[in-house]
């Protein structure tokens, strides 16, 4: 098709939208219903994502060995546990450096009370393998393969609170698909609709388009044209309104759920989101409104 | 240009529409189809606009066989025709120039061309001060001179003119079968399908009878007889 019958075509699917005034707003409307709520779920998710990201790389698990384990034998469990499967990362702490470090926050402005211990060290057996896993999902599973190697006297895990976030997240994603899953199903009919009547208002000039010699690419381009602006319209005013209103989103969600601000220290930012969530809601809005479109158009104009 | 070889039409109840019908129409001919309602003109017509297919026989028009053409070529073929109907059928949203331009639009021409051709046959049919007017601001007869305009824009091979006059008064009429003449005078091929017995007497032209679906006669410089 050439540029001159493109502009041509989307003159006239301008045109359809406007001739249908009243379905075309419905349609809009259900869509930008549809692209809100997808971004609002979508702007959680990211955010509950990164707060999980952030504290997969910050919580790790302690192992501890039983008394009198060997130097040799703590080398080897370190290797074993190394080649496990979803473990990125494992860092030794020495019995001196684990009373070093306690001491130095327990005793902190009271030094000389550290000091009464002399060359006692009360954490003598507290040599310790500190292990991050890749995804916090495996950290129990690892947690259990640590525990069967023989001379570990305990495995210690805090991941209580990532797992509670786990939960949410999986809660508001299996939530958003089914809301906007009946909101896209109610979009694609409410386009067909628009798209249909179009149709049966054009019927004279499709009928004439016909006798001149139009092509069928030809009669039906306003038609996909017009499901296309309606999707892209319908995902446009949602993804604006989402700009204006992000930060205020984010502020009530962090009010409510107080878990999420104590759990990390930052969030991402609002170009971090929009990066995603523009590309993603315009892809949606149009797809829905193409999918409308040609399945109306296919359906009702033989051509 | 055409050329009906045995060509019969039946619909599902009652004879044939058109009953082995063989025509042959030279290019640049200029050929009035005439008969009572019911004798097979439409069918005639929408035979040649491959609107319909026929039961038997073999329609060619322009080098078209008209049986082997794909759906996909049925478009380019189209626009080798150029078609005027007794109701007109202008669209009543766009003016003069719009309606006329929609025809070249519709087969894709580039936009400087369209700008170029439709003031000229706008010229050509005498509506080039109107091109500004909608349909309903134009008498019946400006109107069909407007889709006259629509249908030799895009230089068509062939005019169908399917009762153009049917509607019009007797001076429009005539300023109507002018107008296909002229067009015919430039090396078209128009087939005119008509009632008017007044025109038909008055040019002396081909005159093809249709009686019950059949050619019941085929004259050259004929005249109207419907008996």
């Amino acid at each position: 098709m050439s540029l001159s019958s493109l502009f041509y075509n989307f003159r006239q699917g301008f045109k359809n939208i406007w001739r249908n005034r009243m379905f075309s707003m419905a349609s809009i409307t259900t869509m930008a219903a549809c692209i809100l709520l997808f971004s609002i779920f979508f702007s959680i998710l990211i955010n509950v994502n990164y707060i999980i990201r952030t504290l997969e790389e910050e919580v790790g698990i302690s192992v501890l060995f039983d008394e009198g384990t060997t130097d040799e034998r703590i080398k080897e469990i370190g290797l074993t546990i190394m080649d496990m499967e979803h473990v990125t990362d494992i860092s030794f702490t020495s019995a001196e450096e684990a009373w070093e470090e306690f001491s130095r926050e327990y005793f902190e402005g009271n030094e000389e009370l550290a000091e009464s211990f002399g060359s006692d060290n009360p954490l003598a057996y507290s040599a310790s393998y500190t292990v991050h896993v890749d995804e916090i999902e495996f950290q129990s599973g690892v947690v259990a393969a640590i525990e069967k190697l023989e001379n570990v006297r305990k495995v210690n895990q805090s991941a209580s609170a990532v797992n509670t976030l786990i939960g949410f997240n999986t809660l508001v994603t299996y939530g958003s698909i089914a809301i906007i899953a009946i909101l896209l199903v109610v979009a694609v009919f409410l386009i067909s609709n628009t798209v249909s009547i179009g149709i049966s208002v054009r019927r004279h000039e499709i009928a004439i388009m016909k006798y001149i010699g139009a092509t069928d690419s030809f009669v039906r381009a306003p038609f996909i044209v017009e499901g296309f602006l309606l999707g892209a319209i319908g995902a446009a005013i949602p993804l604006v309104i989402m700009i204006f209103a992000y930060d205020k989103l984010i502020g009530f969600v962090l009010t409510r759920f107080e878990i999420l601000a104590t759990l990390s220290s930052s969030l991402p930012t609002a170009a971090q989101v929009f990066q995603t969530l523009i590309p993603v809601g315009l892809a949606l809005g149009v797809g829905i409104g193409l999918f409308g479109s040609i399945i109306t158009v296919r359906k009702h104009l033989s051509v | 240009m055409i050329d009906f070889d045995h060509v019969s039409k039946s619909y599902e109840k009652g004879q044939p529409a058109v009953n082995d019908i063989t025509l042959h129409v030279d290019k640049g001919e200029f050929v009035f189809v005439v008969g009572e309602s019911g004798s097979g003109k439409s069918t005639l017509i929408k035979l040649l606009l491959h609107e319909l297919m026929p039961t038997n026989g073999q329609i060619t028009v322009n080098d078209h066989v008209l049986s082997t053409l794909r759906h996909k070529d049925i478009p380019k073929y189209r626009r080798e025709i150029g078609v005027v109907f007794q109701d007109f059928r202008l669209l009543n949203d766009r003016n003069v120039y719009e309606n006329v331009a929609f025809a070249q639009h519709v087969v894709e021409t580039p936009v400087w061309r369209i700008r170029k051709r439709v003031p000229e046959v706008l010229q050509m049919v005498g509506l080039a001060e109107k091109y500004r007017s909608l349909p309903r601001q134009l008498s019946g007869g400006e109107q069909q001179r407007v889709a006259v305009a629509r249908a030799i824009v895009n230089k068509p091979a062939l005019v169908l003119a399917d009762e153009p006059t049917g509607n019009l008064d007797p001076r429009n009429s005539l300023d109507i079968m002018n107008l296909l003449q002229k067009i015919n005078d430039n090396g078209t091929t128009v087939l005119v399908v008509t009632h008017n017995r007044e025109l038909v007497d008055m040019f002396h032209k081909r005159v093809i009878t249709m009686r019950r679906g059949i050619i019941s006669s085929d004259v050259e410089e004929g005249k109207y007889h419907e008996s």
